[in-house]
């Protein structure tokens, strides 16, 4: 049985823009490459490329502190090297930071959890001991959660996480 | 050169960019020119600089100025290369290279002594770069620099200032951190001041 679908990069575009994104900020990650390639293509919503997880952390902060509306786009194992930056910055910052978390390499048959390889299975773990809140983007039917993942962030005054469960198309 | 006579000859400069201090330069900044438009980098070293590349690529009408501490860059160098493609226009990055990290008692830098970060920033893609050991030699560029296309690093070798840091008590209950006290006065001020 599968419980993740692959989600069209078009149908995700069209999610971030109805949630009035104004910037991508980027490591980029395999899984949501289809949606990268959009978005460069499209030039929609801008692009904004850093070398680590860290630095997308800090240059989204900034941003919404110029009246911008980022979303983080990384993979999970970004998500394990900026635990710190999310700490400091999200957490204690109270920065309204939502991110789009690709799960490369699930086992879409399975639960995150009840995958067998770490990257995947330890990522909504990891963001319950941070206290953060989570949602999985299994299928299209799901993208709703992306404008509802903004209100959630503003209103708690911290990030929320969009674990974007099967490769995008 | 010392901090303190460094951060004198900015302060006499402050106008209306939005500054990013960390680490010892933070709190002798604020004394001499803080305002509304001053962000804090504590409590993720490293971050300084990103967090003024946000800043300056939300609002590239202001010029934004970044206090780093050469430890800091340390942790996160590839924020060079970041802020190289981003090309924000007017933002100066500027950093306190002393050579020690001197906050948890003046341990040296890896390879201090050989270390440059002005020639790093260069390979990186900045637009200028420029290393600065004397205080007046600093101060009589300073306009121009300030005045030219971004990214522009400054580096200047400063002397340690023994700003060796002492913790308070611990915190005994839920307080806002002293980011999430800063930030929303300076996007409201930014706010009041759209770009035209």
């Amino acid at each position: 049985m599968t419980t993740a679908e692959p989600i069209p990069a078009q149908t995700l575009l069209d999610a971030l823009l109805g949630a009035g994104v104004t910037d991508v900020v980027a490591v980029p990650d395999t899984h949501q490459r289809s949606l990268i390639s959009l978005i460069q293509e499209t030039g929609e919503i801008r692009f904004i490329q850093t070398t680590t997880e860290d630095e997308a952390v800090a240059v989204s902060a900034g941003l919404i502190v110029g009246g911008r509306k980022p979303i983080l786009q990384i993979q999970h194992a970004g998500l394990y090297a900026c635990v710190n930056n999310i700490r400091g910055v999200a957490l204690d910052g109270e920065f309204p930071l939502v991110f789009l978390i690709g799960l490369l390499g699930r086992d879409v048959s399975k639960a995150p959890t009840e995958n067998f390889g770490s990257m995947v299975r330890l990522a909504q773990p990891l963001l319950d001991s941070l206290s953060i809140p989570h949602h999985l983007l299994d299928g299209s039917d799901d993208v709703g959660l992306v404008d509802q993942a903004f209100d959630e962030a503003t209103q708690r005054g911290g990030p929320v996480a969009l674990l974007v469960g099967a490769e995008t198309s | 050169m010392t901090r303190d006579s460094a951060l004198d000859v900015l302060a006499r400069r402050r106008g209306d960019e939005v500054v990013v201090s960390t680490m010892t330069a933070l709190g002798p900044w604020r004394e001499r020119a803080g305002t509304d438009r001053d962000l804090i980098c504590v409590g993720f070293m490293g971050g300084a600089s990103t967090l003024g590349l946000g800043v300056a690529l939300a609002r590239p009408d202001v010029p934004v100025w970044i206090l780093d501490g050469d430890g800091s860059l340390s942790m996160q160098l590839g924020s060079l290369v970041t802020i190289a493609n981003a090309a924000p226009a007017k933002f100066v990055h500027i950093v306190f290279h002393n050579g020690v990290y001197e906050t948890s008692g003046a341990q040296p830098l890896p390879a201090e002594g050989r270390v440059s970060f002005a020639a790093m920033a260069e390979g990186a893609g900045y637009a200028k770069t420029v290393r600065f050991d004397d205080v007046e030699a600093f101060d009589a560029e300073l306009d121009d620099l300030l005045d030219a296309d971004g990214p522009v690093l400054i580096e200047l070798i400063t002397q340690p200032a023994g700003a060796f840091y002492q913790p308070g008590p611990p915190p005994t209950g839920r307080t806002k951190g002293a980011l999430a006290r800063n930030w929303p006065g300076v996007r409201d001020a930014l706010a009041a001041d759209p770009a035209s």
